[in-house]
C-alpha cells in the first residue's frame, strides 16, 4: 500500500508543477498588463509603462517570476492582484469556499437524483420507465447550462419571485445554481448508474442472492449497489474536475462570487497573479481528488493496491 | 458565436416575460442598490482608470473643482481660483471648515500631500500620473491657500482636477494606516463614506452628514458588482437592484426593459463616440479618395435608426456634442453611393477589392453595426470581411502596433469632454493610437492649442482640427452613443450622468 501511495503522490506532484509552469508561461503570452492598466490613458510614454511594469514585478525574467510564485505557494502567498493590489490569497479565501459549496451542492443534487433513477432504469430495462428515464437524461445532456440557468431565473426569480436571481447571501441562493449544475451532471450519471447496475445484476452472485430468497431491496442496495460502486466512485471523483471547469459559466450567470468568476475577470484584466493562483489551486484540488479516488479504489477493492 | 446569440435571444425572452408580472419591492427607507459591472480592486484615486471606479468614488471624494451632470465646472474644495504667470501658476483658495470623513481637517497640507503623492513614488506605480504631467509642484501659501505650479499651461487641467487622480486624500490617515489599508478603506471629504467593501462582491456607502455641501438625502447606497448584463437586468426586474449603471445594458435589451412597468430606461448624451478609423498607411485606404468614397457609401443615419434604436446621434468628426471643440455647424458627409462608386473608380479601385474591418469581438451591438457597414460597402463594390478580436488584444496589441486591416473600430470617450483628449492621441505623430499617420501641419495645430488658455481661441483651433481631419477623411465617423441607465421607478430625482461620475446626493427612494 505504501509503495502505491508514494507512486501516486509523485505523479500528482509532477502534474501540479507541469500545470503551474504551463499556465504561468502561457498567460504571459496574452499581452502586457501595463498596457491594460493604462488603457484609459490617452498619452502614455514608454517610461510610464516601464514604471508600471516594475511596480508589478514584470521587469524580472520569467523564471524569477515563476520561482517567486512557486515559493510563495508554500506560505500560501500568491502575490497581489494587478488590479488594485488586493492580496490574491484573500480573494481565493473568499472564492474557493463559494465554489466548493456550490460544487458539493451540485453533486449532492445529482447523486440524489441519479442513483434511484439509474437503478430504476436498470431493473426495468427495456420497459417504459427505462425508456422515459433514458430520454429524459438525453434531454438533460443536451441542455446548455447557461440556457437552463437563464430559464430558471426567468421562471423562479422574475415570474414567480420565489428566489433571488443572483449573488450568494443565503441558502436560497444555492437552489438555482445547484439545480443547473446538478441536472447536467445527472444526465450522464443516470446512464452510468444504469449501465453499471445492469452489468452487476447479471453477475452470478446476484443470482445466488436471489436464489437464497433475499428480498429484492436487499439484493439491489446491499449486494448490487455496493459492487457497482467502484466505477461510480471513480466517475463521480473525476467528474468533480469537470464540475469545477463547467462551473465558470454558471457562476457568471448567477453572479456567484467563486473561482470561476474570479478567473474570468482575471483573464479579461490580464491579472497574472490571480489567474495563476486560481488555476494552481483548482489543479491541486483536481489532482488531489483524483488521488483520493485512487486511494478509495484501493480501499474498496484490495486487488488494486496489491498490483 | 452561436452560443452568444442563443444567450441573447434567451435574454430577450427573459426580459420580456419579466415585463408581464411585477410587484413593488420592500426596502428600508433611504437605501439605494446599484449594479456596477466591475470592481476596480482599489479605491485609491492614483490606481485606476476604470470608469466604474468613479461611479463609486465620486461619492466618496471631492476634488478642488467639481463638475456635475450639466458638464459645467464649478468650485469644489477650492472656493475660487486665479491663474497667474501665463497660466503656469494657479492659486486656489480653499473652502474652510471642511473635514474628511474620519474627522481629519482638510487644508492646504492635504492638497499638497495629494499632489505630491500623485506625482511621486506612489503615483508612479499607477496609470493616473501621466494625466497630470503638467503639475510641477504644489506650494502651501497659508492654511487655506495653495499655488499649483505647472511646467506648461494645461487648459484642461481645471477639469481634470474634478475627477480621478486629483481627488483629495487625507494625509494623516494614509500615514497612519498605510497605503494598502487605504486601498480598501478609502476616506475622502465627499458626501458618502465607505463602511464595508467585499472584493468582487459589493460595497456599502453611508451618508456623511457633515459634508460641506449638506447631508445627502439617502442614508445608504449599496453597490453590487454584476458583470453579466442579463443578471443585472434580472436583478433590476426582481426589484433587488434599483439602478443599473453603464456600461452594462446593451441596446438590444432596452425595449424589453421599457415593457416592465416598474422600471425605466433613462439615457443621456455621453462623451462616447464610435468610428471606424482607416489604415492610412497602406492598402487602398492610404488614398484619401477611397476613404471619402467609403464614408459616402455608408448610410450612418440608417444604422443609428435601425440598429441603435435611436440611442445615438450622427457625428461629423470624432467627437460628440458635449465635446469642447465640436462645431455644431459641421455636417457629416451625406449618404451618396453613386458618388462613392465614382470616387472609387477615379481612384482606380477594382470592384470586388477585399478589405478587412477589425472590431472588438465582445461588443454585440457594434458587431451588428460592422455587419451593416460591410454590406453597404458591398453595394459600392468593396468586399469587406469583419475580423473580431478580443478587446484587449485589439486595443493593446493590434492597433498600437499598426497591424490592423483597412478599418478598425475605435470607441473613445474622455471624461474631460475636451477634444484635445481625443484629437491629440488619435492624430499626433507617434501617439499610441495613431499607428499610421504623420502630418506635420496637423501636429502643429494640435500642439498650438495646448499652450493657449484663452477658451475662445482654443475652441477655434480645436474646431479647425476637426474640420482638417474630416477633410482628410482620417476616419469614418459613425455615432455618439448615449449612456444608458436602467432605473427602478422607486428612485426619485435621479439625473443620468454622461461620464459615469455619478454623485447621488439628491437622489431619494420611495
Amino acid at each position: 500500500m505504501a509503495g502505491f501511495l508514494i507512486k501516486r503522490l509523485l505523479q500528482a506532484i509532477f502534474v501540479v508543477v507541469a500545470v503551474t509552469l504551463i499556465v504561468s508561461f502561457a498567460i504571459r503570452l496574452t499581452g502586457d498588463p501595463a498596457l491594460m492598466l493604462s488603457q484609459g490613458a490617452g498619452s502614455i510614454t514608454e517610461e510610464d509603462l516601464a514604471r508600471i511594469r516594475e511596480s508589478l514585478g514584470l521587469n524580472q525574467p520569467f523564471f524569477v517570476q515563476y520561482a517567486d510564485f512557486m515559493l510563495g505557494l508554500f506560505s500560501l502567498d500568491f502575490g497581489r492582484s494587478f488590479l488594485g493590489g488586493t492580496q490574491v490569497s484573500a480573494l481565493i479565501a473568499n472564492a474557493l469556499p463559494a465554489t466548493l459549496m456550490l460544487a458539493f451542492a451540485s453533486m449532492f443534487v445529482s447523486i440524489v437524483i441519479s442513483i434511484p433513477l439509474g437503478i430504476k432504469a436498470a431493473i426495468s430495462r427495456g420497459k417504459w420507465p427505462d425508456q422515459v428515464i433514458r430520454i429524459l437524461s438525453l434531454v438533460g445532456l443536451s441542455f446548455p447550462n447557461f440556457w437552463l440557468a437563464i430559464m430558471l431565473v426567468l421562471l423562479l426569480s422574475i415570474t414567480f419571485r420565489l428566489l433571488p436571481p443572483s449573488g450568494m447571501t443565503g441558502i436560497e441562493n444555492f437552489i438555482m445554481p445547484a439545480i443547473t449544475m446538478g441536472v447536467i451532471l445527472t444526465a450522464t450519471n443516470v446512464r452510468l448508474v444504469r449501465t453499471s447496475m445492469l452489468e452487476t445484476l447479471q453477475s452470478q452472485y446476484i443470482m445466488v442472492a436471489r436464489a437464497k430468497g433475499l428480498s429484492e431491496n436487499v439484493v439491489l442496495y446491499k449486494h448490487a449497489l455496493r459492487n457497482c460502486a467502484i466505477p461510480l466512485v471513480t466517475y463521480f471523483g473525476l467528474q468533480f474536475g469537470n464540475l469545477l471547469g463547467g462551473i465558470v459559466v454558471v457562476e457568471l450567470v448567477f453572479n456567484w462570487p467563486g473561482m470561476g468568476t474570479l478567473a474570468f475577470e482575471a483573464v479579461g484584466a490580464r491579472d497574472y497573479p490571480v489567474l495563476q493562483a486560481v488555476i494552481t489551486v483548482l489543479s491541486i484540488m483536481i489532482v488531489g481528488v483524483n488521488l483520493l479516488v485512487d486511494i478509495a479504489y484501493g480501499l474498496i477493492d484490495p486487488r488494486i493496491r496489491t498490483e | 458565436m452561436t452560443k452568444k446569440q442563443g444567450m441573447r435571444s434567451a435574454l430577450m425572452a427573459l426580459a420580456f416575460a419579466g415585463g408581464l408580472m411585477a410587484t413593488a419591492p420592500a426596502y428600508a427607507e433611504g437605501t439605494l442598490t446599484i449594479s456596477s459591472p466591475q470592481d476596480p480592486g482599489s479605491w485609491d484615486p492614483v490606481d485606476t482608470f476604470l470608469v466604474n471606479w468613479s461611479s463609486v468614488a465620486t461619492n466618496i471624494y471631492d476634488g478642488l473643482t467639481y463638475r456635475g451632470p450639466d458638464a459645467k465646472l464649478v468650485p469644489g474644495l477650492a472656493s475660487s481660483w486665479e491663474e497667474f504667470d501665463g497660466g503656469t501658476r494657479i492659486r486656489f483658495h480653499l473652502r474652510e471648515g471642511v473635514t474628511f470623513q474620519n474627522g481629519e481637517p482638510f487644508n492646504a497640507e492635504a492638497v499638497k500631500f495629494t499632489f505630491d503623492r500623485l506625482m511621486g513614488d506612489e503615483g508612479k506605480k499607477g496609470p493616473q500620473r501621466s494625466n497630470y504631467a503638467a503639475i510641477k509642484s504644489v506650494e502651501v501659501i497659508d492654511e487655506n491657500t495653495v499655488d499649483m505650479h505647472l511646467t506648461q499651461p494645461d487648459p484642461v487641467l481645471l477639469t481634470k482636477l474634478a475627477g480621478y487622480g486629483a481627488m483629495i486624500v487625507p494625509p494623516k490617515y494614509i500615514a497612519e494606516k498605510g497605503e494598502d489599508y487605504f486601498n480598501a478603506h478609502p476616506i475622502g471629504t465627499g458626501p458618502f463614506k465607505m463602511v464595508s467593501y467585499e472584493p468582487k462582491v459589493g460595497l456599502t456607502l453611508e451618508a456623511y452628514a457633515d459634508h460641506w455641501g449638506g447631508a445627502p438625502k439617502l442614508s445608504t447606497i449599496k453597490y453590487r458588482f454584476i458583470s453579466e448584463p442579463s443578471t443585472a437586468v434580472a436583478e433590476l426586474q426582481a426589484g433587488n437592484v434599483d439602478l443599473v449603471i453603464p456600461p452594462t445594458i446593451p441596446i438590444g435589451m432596452i425595449p424589453t426593459i421599457q415593457e416592465d412597468e416598474n422600471i425605466d430606461i433613462v439615457t443621456t448624451v455621453s462623451p462616447t463616440v464610435y468610428a471606424l478609423r482607416f489604415n492610412t498607411g497602406n492598402g487602398i485606404t492610404a488614398d484619401e479618395k477611397v476613404r471619402k468614397a467609403m464614408i459616402y457609401g455608408v448610410d450612418r443615419q440608417a444604422i443609428i435608426d435601425s440598429i441603435l434604436g435611436g440611442q445615438a446621434a450622427p457625428i461629423a468628426s470624432f467627437q460628440g456634442e458635449l465635446s469642447f471643440g465640436n462645431d455644431p455647424s459641421m455636417k457629416p458627409l451625406p449618404y451618396d453611393p453613386a458618388k462613392a462608386q465614382a470616387l472609387l473608380k477615379e481612384a482606380g479601385v477594382a470592384p470586388g477589392t477585399k478589405i478587412q474591418i477589425d472590431i472588438r469581438g465582445n461588443d454585440a451591438t457594434f458587431n451588428e453595426v460592422a455587419q451593416a457597414v460591410a454590406s453597404y460597402l458591398q453595394v459600392i463594390g468593396l468586399n469587406a470581411t469583419i475580423k473580431p478580436y478580443e478587446t484587449n488584444v485589439l486595443l493593446n496589441d493590434i492597433i498600437p502596433a499598426g497591424k490592423t486591416g483597412a478599418m478598425f473600430q475605435q470607441s473613445w470617450g474622455g471624461w474631460t469632454l475636451d477634444y484635445d483628449n481625443t484629437a491629440y492621441f488619435m492624430y499626433h505623430t507617434g501617439e499610441k493610437w495613431n499607428p499610421y499617420d504623420s502630418d506635420p501641419e496637423l501636429d502643429k495645430l494640435l500642439e498650438s492649442q495646448r499652450a493657449i488658455t484663452d477658451r475662445a481661441k482654443r475652441e477655434e483651433i480645436l474646431q479647425s482640427i476637426a474640420h482638417y481631419t474630416a477633410d482628410r477623411a482620417l476616419e469614418m465617423p459613425l455615432y455618439n452613443l448615449n449612456a444608458i441607465f436602467g432605473v427602478s421607478k422607486r428612485v426619485k430625482n435621479f439625473t443620468p450622468v454622461p461620464d459615469s461620475r455619478l454623485r447621488l446626493t439628491e437622489v431619494t427612494v420611495d
